[in-house]
């Protein structure tokens, strides 16, 4: 099994064909790393992606943001925060990844997505932003096993069909690692920064995250809640367990749950007419 | 709460969000929440170009829709595993009073 897995690792990691991030973004990491980079420096290279940057002006002129009529990427980008905008061009990229691969999975991260960051506002949590990213993220790794070794992800699927497995169940014991672990290993190789890396490889074992467990335990509760809910279709049938580490460290407690899950809901009739207006464009 | 079209609301439904003008959230809004429908109210948001509103419950069914006890049923079905697990146990109970709130049933 442990020959399966590094076989396997050899295979995903080759970077020949793994799906790359656009150089957008690579640039953009590049220089909010780099204290002398100016807003206008970053501003020049938003501006070279056409979708992006308009994905960023109208997220800057949307209500929810309360400023009217900005027009330029530079003052969207002040207005709106460098992080905002590297979170923005991190998920609409991996949208165009995941949405070709499979709308149920795709929608199911759109919808951990959501319910993370409305937990997060709700606990009044720092990087928000961030949370809400690497929730979008957190199953990336089970695009990657369909796009690289689809027979392997349809002998997977019929496990959990057939025996009633959990999917990180049927994972181990078909290809000897599981979907998190795999997207520890690309987001690895994309160098995103630990505070996405680990909810991303520890959103099933809460207890490994070491340095960012708080924004792992909202990135599990969030995928929890909306496997409990039946949004979009994750690959799985049955809820996995709530981790006593996770409610812990966030201090949940039941009324905080009972709001929440309403306000996902409400949230969440919005989300599925998006993702069916996304669908027919 | 259910998102339905104009044609189809009734005198009696209740609103469960604000509507704005030409159904873009950025305008004024013309009507607010938990507004009590009535027959001309209908008729003027319909002069106003509103398409679709949110109202109370689930007073509309659609064809293919699922009922209350189908929705429960997969509920029981998605929770098999882990419905022992007290923390599971809880958030099926929430689950539950919600589905049943927002079907109306």
């Amino acid at each position: 099994m442990e020959d399966k897995r590094s076989e396997l690792k050899k295979i995903i990691m080759d970077t020949r064909t793994l799906p790359t991030l656009p150089n957008v973004i690579n640039k953009l990491n590049a220089l909010s790393d780099n204290d002398k980079a100016s807003v206008q420096e970053m501003a020049r290279i938003v501006s070279s992606d056409q979708v992006l940057s308009a994905r960023i002006l109208r997220l800057a002129n949307s209500p929810s943001y309360g400023f009217y009529r900005v027009s330029t990427i530079s003052n969207a980008m002040i207005l709106l925060g460098v992080n905002v905008v590297k979170s923005l061009a991190l998920s609409s990229s991996i949208f165009a990844i995941m949405e070709k691969n499979s709308v149920g999975l795709w929608e199911h991260s759109l919808g951990v997505g959501v319910a993370a960051n409305l937990l997060a506002r709700k606990l009044g949590l720092p990087e928000c932003e961030e949370i809400a990213t690497a929730a979008l993220l957190h199953d990336i790794g089970k695009v990657i096993v369909s796009l690289k070794c689809s027979e392997a992800a349809k002998e997977i699927q019929d496990l959990v069909d057939e025996r009633h497995l959990y999917t990180m169940d049927a994972e181990h014991e078909v290809i000897g690692t599981d979907h998190a672990e795999i997207g520890g290993w690309l987001s690895k190789s994309w160098f995103l920064p630990d505070k996405l890396s680990e909810p991303i490889a520890f959103h099933h074992d809460v207890d490994k995250s070491q340095n960012h467990r708080i924004k792992t335990s909202v990135v599990h509760i969030a995928d929890v809640l909306i496997k409990a809910s039946g949004f979009g279709n994750s690959g799985d049938r049955y809820v996995p367990v709530m981790q006593q580490i996770a409610w812990d460290t966030l201090k949940l407690n039941e009324q905080i749950m009972t709001e929440l899950v309403t306000e996902i809901e409400d949230k969440l009739v919005e989300v599925r007419n998006f993702s069916l207006e996304m669908m027919s464009e | 709460m259910q998102k339905i079209p104009l044609m189809l609301a009734k005198a009696g439904m209740v609103l469960a969000r604000d509507v704005f003008r030409g159904d873009s959230p950025v305008g004024m809004p013309i009507c607010g929440k938990d507004t009590v429908l009535t027959d001309s109210l209908i008729t003027r948001l319909d002069q106003m170009d509103v398409q679709t509103v949110y109202v109370d419950g689930h007073p509309v069914w659609e064809e293919g829709e699922r009922t209350f006890d189908e929705l429960l049923q997969s509920l029981d079905m998605r929770f098999e595993k882990s419905r022992q697990e007290p923390l599971n146990s809880m958030l099926y109970d929430i689950y539950k009073a919600y589905l049943a709130k927002s079907m109306g049933a």
